[in-house]
């Protein structure tokens, strides 16, 4: 396009130019060349081909439309010609108009000269005059400017010989401001002459002088003197040039020494505490030391006010006097704590230290104390927070093992059942104070405490989630029970420690977290929905708040967790009791059974033991009960049926046949009883007792498992066994399983016998009688001995 | 968990304690097993898993002697297997081949290479050299530790050296590190024991009570498994064998056997006297990686290391072994003497 309309006119072109920048809005739609079909339309383009536009013309109408676009364009033609013409007649008045004005201006500016001329020559007159009276008044003007010049320094002479005494005056009239002008003044020529013509003059009033600094410090330090005086005072030694800095810096000093009196030490708080608590019944004749403290620190907050006016730069130092103040308060504050304190003390020092903090705020705005102190108060109120979460656990693990338990005791005496009530108390207790605690903390009104209460929402509920979970951790660290990655330092401690804890205890453990999963959780929960709910916003952003749901899942694992591991200690100790038993005889060269084995008295005793223990802790399981009243009325003929039964068994046993039947009878009977031998363990005396049992009837069939024995050997377990069954069915809720357990054993024996001939029933009843006989006369002998 | 039946079974005659992997076997995955039985003759069953996994045949039944108490695979060759055996009143043990012929005859004798005779106490188990071809033993009676040198060309096995525990430690079980083959390990009374081979001096112990099983990771040197009678399995690391790494609960009644996958690390196997077999992710790296976290925080963040737990059994199981060949496979052997094959392979993604 551009080539196009390289031939046309250069001043036509600009003429367009111009007339299109003038009529189109935009310049740019006609002049670039971006869209062609538009431009060969458009008569006012730049790019307008008049030439292709015909052919275009042509080539896209008919006759009658060219024709007709023929007629509109003479029309148009016709009409832009009187637009021309009106344009041109309207341009050629104009410049008639002009013409005529022109004619007029240089008419007018003639004869104008003529007055100029005579203008020039009056100014010329006026200068010549003025110039005469200068010159005659000229003398005496430079005599009077002399006289003039010698009387000022007369003057100053005289005020350099009066000074000394005008200095004076000032000094009995205290008028030191003045002075110091005076001898400020005078200071350019007693420096010039002072060695020469005004030596004296100059002694006189460097003396004057130095009582006035002398007086202007003594002033300055007087607390006495407002502050305004005080002020002024220093502005005037500083115009003296004393070295105010060093004045400064002692005044600062002394502040800072000061700070120290202000200190609300540990040990002092307590009795800050105590004394406020007195104060309204006891209006004694001695200041309270709370009055004591407020005081100083209004002194204190004075003289800040004070240094502060005098010495307008030295604020950085001062407030990081306050700063230090309140960081100290606050240091204080959590030594404070450290100790068990109540929420009651703690918040009076609280509220002392807030009032501090409150005086020096106002005085120093600047120093942002009030957010140094927030944050600082923030962090205060959080350890307080966690410290009395700290100390409840604290509690209550001292409660646990304020008991020193042996094992006698723990049998003998209800001492376990002691402990269990007394921690369960220190728990509610505890909770209880710590809720009434808070609710202190929530209703205190300091500004800072409305403003965190959220805040503290969000703690107290985080302190209870991380109290619980801490508590369920040592619980199972006391238990012994530790998990290992927990205590890779503290190995060997941990397991020494973990010998000594009594198993007992592991069960009052056990029955505490139960206790803490069903009554506490919830009673916090509770507490915390009614007093200390919201907060919610900022609180749960970081952690997670109090999760009673899971609190309560925790608790309840740890439960199980601690009463298997009740059993498993307790099966331990018959186990090796056990071990001891298998391991040590040679069994292939048995002898013939005596007596039932002193092992089965230990392990009844153990039994026992932990009957006694379960009984103090747990609670009763519901279903035993009726059971067993339906069992103590037979309880004699179920025990003969099944001894007929057995016996049966047993000489059925004797040939081969025979026994592969009863291993075949038995492996019918695993199938239906599999599932029973190791049930869920509950938590009541029957069935931690029922598990400890099966648990050691299993493991007494392993040892037998492993052993070989000859046909004595198989008779002293048979006897062993039998004697067992009794006893052993008394103390247990499942007796099938017992009964399933026992005769596993006596299969296993006989399995690992070379020589299965069992005890004839007669002679397996005498020697038990016996040993009935024999345990009686013991226990008689016993309980003589402790008669007598 | 979910006891679904979904391992393949197969019944020996008698009741069983043992089972081993035929490592030798590179074709199949076989496992041995024998009988223990005191008035019956025993017997040996060479079992292999079918092509398809679907099938357990016997593929060859030799007569033993006495009854088994323990067996163990030789690493190198697959016809030669070592047992521990009882006859009642006393102990042996014997290096056994597979004779030749064995698919022509009905019930063939099985060809005694060697025995370890120089043992006096009750004899408790034979461990081969770890991997390779090595022809080193090492037997353990309940005092005493031997290493042996077994000649399978001349038939004859010699003591190369011995030591004493001491009465008060019987011994009852071993490992040999895979790791170190000079370390091996054995189980007492009341403490793990580690013997260093080449002075035969004991060197290290853990002192923890009731181990029944001992197995070392053998994908990861300095880690131990043992399983204990009341207190489930512990992972221990030998640079600090103090307190163990972790703690996994175990079984409802004694754990009897644990054994460490030979290909996927951390993956556990227990067995128990309950009758069940426990499948364990222990994934010991979480507590060394993280000792910083606060003991609660780390036991929640714990996932449950159980994955499975097999209770398809009628009594205690006492033999487990992973197939080495396949090792998603394993073999366990109830005391009733039922082998029953399983895979692990739904668990193995979880890992």
């Amino acid at each position: 396009m551009a080539t196009e309309a390289a031939p046309m006119d250069e001043k036509a072109k600009r003429m367009r130019d111009l007339l299109s920048s003038f009529y189109a809005p935009d310049p740019s739609i006609s002049t670039s060349g971006s869209s062609i079909s538009a431009s060969f339309d458009n008569i006012n383009s730049t790019s307008f081909d008049a030439d292709q536009y015909m052919d275009l013309m042509i080539k896209k109408s008919n006759l009658e439309v060219l024709l007709q676009r023929h007629v509109q364009m003479a029309a148009e033609i016709k009409n832009l010609d009187t637009d021309l013409q009106m344009l041109v007649y309207e341009n050629y008045n104009k410049f008639i108009s002009a013409t005529d004005t022109i004619k007029r201006m240089k008419s007018n500016i003639f004869g104008m000269e003529g007055n100029m001329d005579q203008l020039l020559h009056k100014i010329m007159s006026v200068q010549s005059r003025s110039d005469g009276v200068n010159t005659s008044l000229f003398e005496k003007r430079e005599h009077i400017e002399k006289l003039h010049r010698t009387r000022n320094l007369l003057r100053k002479v005289q005020f350099i010989y009066d000074l000394p005494a005008r200095l004076q005056k000032c000094i009995k009239s205290e008028t030191y401001g003045d002075a110091v002008r005076f001898y400020i003044g005078a200071m350019p020529i007693l420096k010039v002459y002072g060695d020469t013509s005004f030596q004296d003059c100059r002694r006189a009033s460097e003396e004057a002088i130095e009582i006035i600094i002398k007086n202007l410090q003594t002033k300055l330090f007087s607390d006495s003197e407002s502050i305004q005086a005080r002020a002024e005072a220093a502005v005037l030694l500083k115009q003296l040039d004393v070295p105010v800095d060093s004045l400064k810096d002692k005044l600062l000093e002394k502040l800072e020494q000061s700070l120290d009196g202000l200190q609300i030490k540990p040990e002092e708080a307590s009795l800050l505490a105590e004394h406020n608590d007195s104060s309204n019944d006891a209006e004694s004749n001695e200041q309270l030391p709370a009055k004591i403290h407020e005081d100083a620190v209004r002194g204190f907050s004075e003289a800040m006010r004070a240094y502060r006016e005098i010495f307008p730069d030295s604020e950085e130092r001062l407030f990081k006097l306050a700063k230090a103040l309140t960081a100290m308060h606050f240091e204080n504050l959590e030594l404070y704590i450290r100790k068990r304190v109540s929420a009651a003390d703690f918040l009076r020092i609280f509220r002392i230290i807030w009032e501090d903090v409150i005086l020096m705020d106002e005085v120093l705005p600047e120093a942002e104390l009030s957010d140094l102190s927030a944050e600082a108060a923030q962090v205060t109120v959080k350890k307080f927070v966690a410290r009395t979460f700290s100390h409840l656990q604290q509690d209550i693990s001292d409660t646990i093992l304020k008991f020193d338990i042996n094992q006698k005791e723990a049998v003998e005496e209800e001492v376990l059942k002691v402990v269990l009530e007394a921690s369960k108390k220190a728990g509610i207790q505890g909770t209880t104070d710590i809720f009434q605690d808070f609710r202190q903390l929530l209703d205190e009104n300091i500004g800072i405490f409305v403003k965190m209460k959220d805040l503290i929402i969000g703690w107290i509920q985080n302190g209870f989630q991380d109290f619980f979970r801490s508590l369920e951790a040592q619980f199972l660290a006391l238990s012994g029970k530790t998990s290992s990655s927990k205590d890779i330092e503290g190995g060997l401690v941990e397991g020494k420690s973990s010998d000594k804890i009594h198993a007992g205890l592991i069960l009052v453990l056990a029955q505490l977290s139960v206790f803490v999963e069903q009554k506490v959780i919830p009673r916090v929960s509770e507490e915390i929905a009614a007093s200390f709910s919201g907060g919610n916003s900022q609180a749960f952003e970081n952690g997670p708040a109090f999760i009673p749901g899971e609190l309560c899942r925790v608790f309840h694992a740890a439960s199980e967790k601690l009463l298997q591991h009740y059993i498993d200690t307790r099966t331990q100790k018959i186990s090796v009791l056990l071990r001891k038993r298998f391991k040590t005889p040679n069994w292939v060269k048995h002898k013939e059974p005596r007596e039932v084995h002193m092992y089965v008295d230990m392990f009844l005793h153990e039994l026992e033991e932990v009957g006694k223990e379960v009984k103090q802790v747990l609670p009763q399981g519901t279903f035993r009960k009726h059971k067993r009243t339906d069992s103590n009325g037979s309880n004699t003929t179920t025990s003969s049926r099944s001894n007929t039964l057995h016996n049966d068994k047993m000489t059925r046993s004797n040939s081969q046949r025979a026994r592969s039947q009863l291993f075949e009878t038995h492996l019918a009977k695993l199938f239906k009883q599999k599932v029973e031998i190791f049930t869920k363990v509950e938590f009541t005396q029957e069935s931690v007792v029922t598990t400890t049992v099966k648990l050691c009837l299993k493991s007494l069939q392993e040892y037998v498992r492993l052993q070989t024995f000859n046909r004595s050997g198989f008779q002293q377990i048979q006897l062993d066994i039998q004697f067992l069954k009794a006893p052993l069915k008394e103390t247990v809720e499942d007796e099938a399983a017992i009964d399933f357990l026992l005769d596993e054993v006596i299969v296993a024996a006989s399995e690992r016998c070379l020589d299965v001939i069992p005890l004839e029933p007669p002679i397996l009843d005498k020697l038990i009688q016996a040993k009935l006989a024999k345990s009686k006369e013991h226990n008689n002998n016993n309980n003589n001995t402790v008669s007598s | 968990m979910q006891g679904g039946s979904s391992g393949i079974g197969y019944g020996l005659k008698y009741q069983a304690r043992c089972i081993s992997d035929v490592k030798a076997d590179t074709d199949y995955t076989s496992f041995l097993t024998g009988t223990l039985s005191l008035k019956e003759e025993n017997e040996v069953h060479l079992l292999r898993l079918s092509s398809g996994g679907s099938e357990l045949i016997c593929e060859g039944l030799f007569s033993h002697p006495n009854e088994i108490w323990d067996l163990a695979s030789c690493p190198f060759d697959q016809r030669i297997f070592s047992t521990v055996f009882s006859t009642g009143e006393s102990f042996g043990a014997a290096i056994w081949q597979i004779p030749e012929l064995y698919g022509q005859l009905n019930s063939p004798q099985l060809e005694r290479v060697a025995s370890l005779d120089a043992l006096v106490g009750k004899i408790n188990c034979v461990l081969w050299w770890p991997s390779g071809r090595c022809d080193k033993l090492i037997s353990m009676d309940e005092q005493n530790i031997f290493l042996w040198n077994l000649d399978c060309s001349k038939k004859s096995a010699e003591v190369i050296s011995k030591d004493s525990a001491g009465m008060l430690h019987s011994l009852s079980g071993g490992a040999w590190n895979p790791h170190d083959v000079n370390a091996v390990a054995a189980t007492g009374e009341s403490s793990v024991q580690f013997w260093d081979l080449r002075t035969m001096k004991k060197v290290n112990s853990i002192e923890h009570a009731h181990v029944r099983g001992v197995d070392y990771n053998p994908k990861r040197e300095h880690i131990l498994i043992t399983a204990e009678d009341e207190s489930g399995i512990h992972v221990w690391d030998l640079r600090k064998a103090k307190v163990p790494v972790q703690e996994l609960p175990g079984h409802t009644h004694w754990t009897w056997a644990v054994k460490c996958n030979p290909e996927y690390d951390g993956l556990i196997l227990s067995a128990g006297t309950d009758s069940a077999v426990n499948l364990w992710y222990a994934s010991a790296s979480s507590s060394d990686e993280k000792p910083s976290q606060s003991p609660v925080e780390s036991i929640r963040q714990r996932v449950n290391p159980l994955l499975n737990s097999y209770t398809d059994y009628e009594d205690s199981v006492y033999g487990l072994a992973w197939s080495s060949r396949e090792p998603w496979v394993f073999a366990s052997l109830s005391y009733d003497g039922r082998v029953v094959i399983e895979s692990v392979k739904p668990f193995l993604p979880r890992i």
